[in-house]
């Protein structure tokens, strides 16, 4: 990312204002470098995430290019080239689980989204930052995913499936690069069901394009369901609403509201 | 979290020192219950501090007494299933949890008492729902029942502290006195507080009043604020946590629990239960770090044989 990159935005901002057709699928893109005093820092010099963050992208709704329709506003998409490699029997998979997302999303029963999908689902999250790791607290369900940043490397164990995957982050000057393993099979995506197997593995790159905007990508590498690695693209922006704090919801607790012990008995 | 496969494994096995899923067995012996611990006097803060200046107290940490099972007789089991020192000496168990007043009992109205009275005797054969403890469906145990359950990890960044706990996480703010609007009701309520000396002081409103404090059934209702004091000892390796509960509508006077912690360092064998870690996989480290464990129901179910689980019905609209 960088001047390349920036000068194609301007590029493609021109395309546009001159009406004229792009060639290659529109998707969003981040289009700024920062200056490095923009840039929030730990007493150690690295970036420093720490803040409320949320997506006001409707990647959630849909990774790939979509008009509206009932249950989705329209998206640009968020996947480079528009679209996801599945395989074909995964695509098949993906559509039978698009025709049943009313049910189907795991989104619906408040379960752990994962890793991407906790990072744009559109509630805030909260980053905690030491030297030696970063903490994700997402208000959504109960989801606390640790980065660690201290040189260590995956678990010898593997399979455990965990529902966030095993997380260890390194620096690339000033970004923050993930590497995620080890998770579970039933975890979508997106609301429309896009998803992955147990097979996955994730890269995230996290990198400030100013003070209160950090861009965002995750490529997905998984031999089950893609023909090859895919990258997603958003940005996350600092929630700056005064007073701001995050609000548990454990929303999977609400079936069972009418049955708490000693309810109306106050 | 743990991969499902495992979470089922530790739901059918009985052995010792595995972690306790909501609604097993009370955890055997070996766990290295105290029937006593020291008292902390609130004082100055002589050891290592954060850049903000909190004492760092960053770390893991649990419970030295016993779990949820009893809240008022901590090591004499949960209804119905007396422990093996049940029948001993009321002097040769951990005092009641409730510090004050001093006869160790909660002081609750008539109705509440009531109702505590009917959950523990309904506790060990659930046959209506509200007899189910809400933690065996994994809903977050809130206060104090987390400081009374598997060891939890506290984190500090300027301005806050962070608790995590295999059933929630709460955020304690350090830099306001403010509160959510009353309407908000809450599993782990809402955490304002501030250092003196060696104490953190919280204040907690905002109670949903759900969670219980463990098998006999008692509770605060979402009417309860509760002030928290942690205050550690001199060498940062235990502290003594006592929250005073007020709640007019369910207790004839304020009241206080105590419940003692320690530290777990790289010093102690992880158990899978006070210390549940593995070793950090790099070369020439020392110390362990906690791996993800969210409770089964979050994402299945699940309840230790909990009647009315719901199915695969949504459970939100939005």
């Amino acid at each position: 990312m960088g001047v390349s990159l920036a000068k194609r935005a301007i590029a493609l901002a021109c395309v546009l204002a001159a009406g004229i057709a792009v060639p290659t699928p529109l998707v969003a893109q981040t289009a700024v470098t920062p200056t490095p005093s923009e840039i929030p820092r730990l007493a150690n010099g690295r970036p420093d995430f720490s803040g409320i963050w949320q997506t006001l992208s409707e990647a959630d709704y849909d990774l790939e290019p979509h008009a509206g329709r009932r249950d989705a506003p329209p998206g640009l998409g968020v996947v480079t080239g528009g679209t996801i490699p599945y395989l074909p029997a995964a695509r098949a998979q993906r559509e039978a689980n698009f025709a049943a997302r009313e049910n189907d999303d795991p989104r619906l029963k408040c379960h752990v989204l994962g890793v991407p999908r906790g990072v744009y689902y559109p509630a805030p999250f909260q980053v905690f930052q030491r030297d030696q790791d970063l903490t994700l607290i997402h208000q959504f369900g109960n989801q606390v995913r640790t980065i660690r940043t201290n040189g260590s490397d995956h678990p010898e164990e593997t399979n455990r499936e965990f529902w966030l995957g095993d997380s260890r982050g390194t620096w690339d000057g000033d970004t923050l690069v993930v590497d995620i393993t080890d998770f579970g099979p039933e975890n979508w995506l997106d609301r429309s069901g896009n998803y992955h197997s147990e097979q996955l593995h994730v890269v995230e790159r996290w990198q400030f394009i100013d003070g209160d905007t950090i861009a965002y990508s995750a490529t997905l590498e998984d031999p089950q369901v893609y023909s090859e690695p895919w990258t997603i693209n958003v940005l996350l922006n600092r929630r700056r609403d005064p007073g701001l704090r995050l609000i548990e919801d454990y929303c999977f607790t609400l079936t069972y509201e009418d049955n708490y012990p000693h309810r109306g008995g106050n | 979290m743990f991969a499902r496969s495992t979470a089922l494994a530790l739901l059918l096995c009985t052995a010792p020192a595995l972690a306790q899923q909501p609604g097993g067995p009370p955890p055997p012996a070996g766990n290295r219950w105290e029937t006593e611990f020291p008292a902390i006097e609130e004082a100055a803060w002589s050891g290592s501090r954060l850049s903000d200046g909190q004492p760092d107290i960053a770390g893991y940490w649990s419970n030295t007494v016993s779990n949820h099972s009893n809240f008022t007789d901590p090591q004499a089991g949960p209804p119905g299933e007396p422990s093996d020192t049940a029948g001993l000496p009321r002097g040769q168990r951990a005092p009641s949890r409730v510090s004050d007043p001093a006869n160790g009992e909660i002081p609750y109205l008539p109705a509440a008492r009531a109702l505590q009275a009917r959950f523990a005797a309904n506790f060990a054969n659930p046959v209506e729902n509200e007899f189910i403890e809400p933690l065996a469906r994994c809903a977050p145990a809130g206060v104090p029942k987390s400081f009374m359950w598997h060891g939890y990890e506290i984190r500090q960044y300027p301005g806050q502290v962070v608790l995590l706990f295999d059933s929630g996480w709460r955020i304690i703010h350090l830099e306001t006195t403010d509160h959510l609007a009353d309407q908000i009701k809450l599993w782990n309520g809402d955490s304002v507080g501030h250092w003196e000396g060696n104490t953190l002081h919280v204040s907690v409103r905002n109670n949903n009043g759900k969670a219980l404090f463990g098998r006999y059934g008692d509770f605060m209702s979402e009417n309860a604020t509760v002030q928290e004091r942690y205050v550690f000892n001199p060498d940062g390796s235990r502290f003594n946590y006592h929250a005073t509960f007020t709640d007019p509508t369910v207790y004839s006077q304020p009241w206080t629990a105590t419940i003692p912690a320690r530290r777990y360092t790289a010093a102690d064998e992880p158990d899978g239960w006070h210390f549940d870690v593995s070793a950090v996989n790099r070369a020439g480290a020392t110390e362990y770090e906690h791996t993800e464990r969210i409770c089964h129901e979050n994402n299945g179910p699940f309840g230790g044989g909990a009647v009315g689980v719901p199915s695969n019905d949504p459970v939100i609209n939005r």
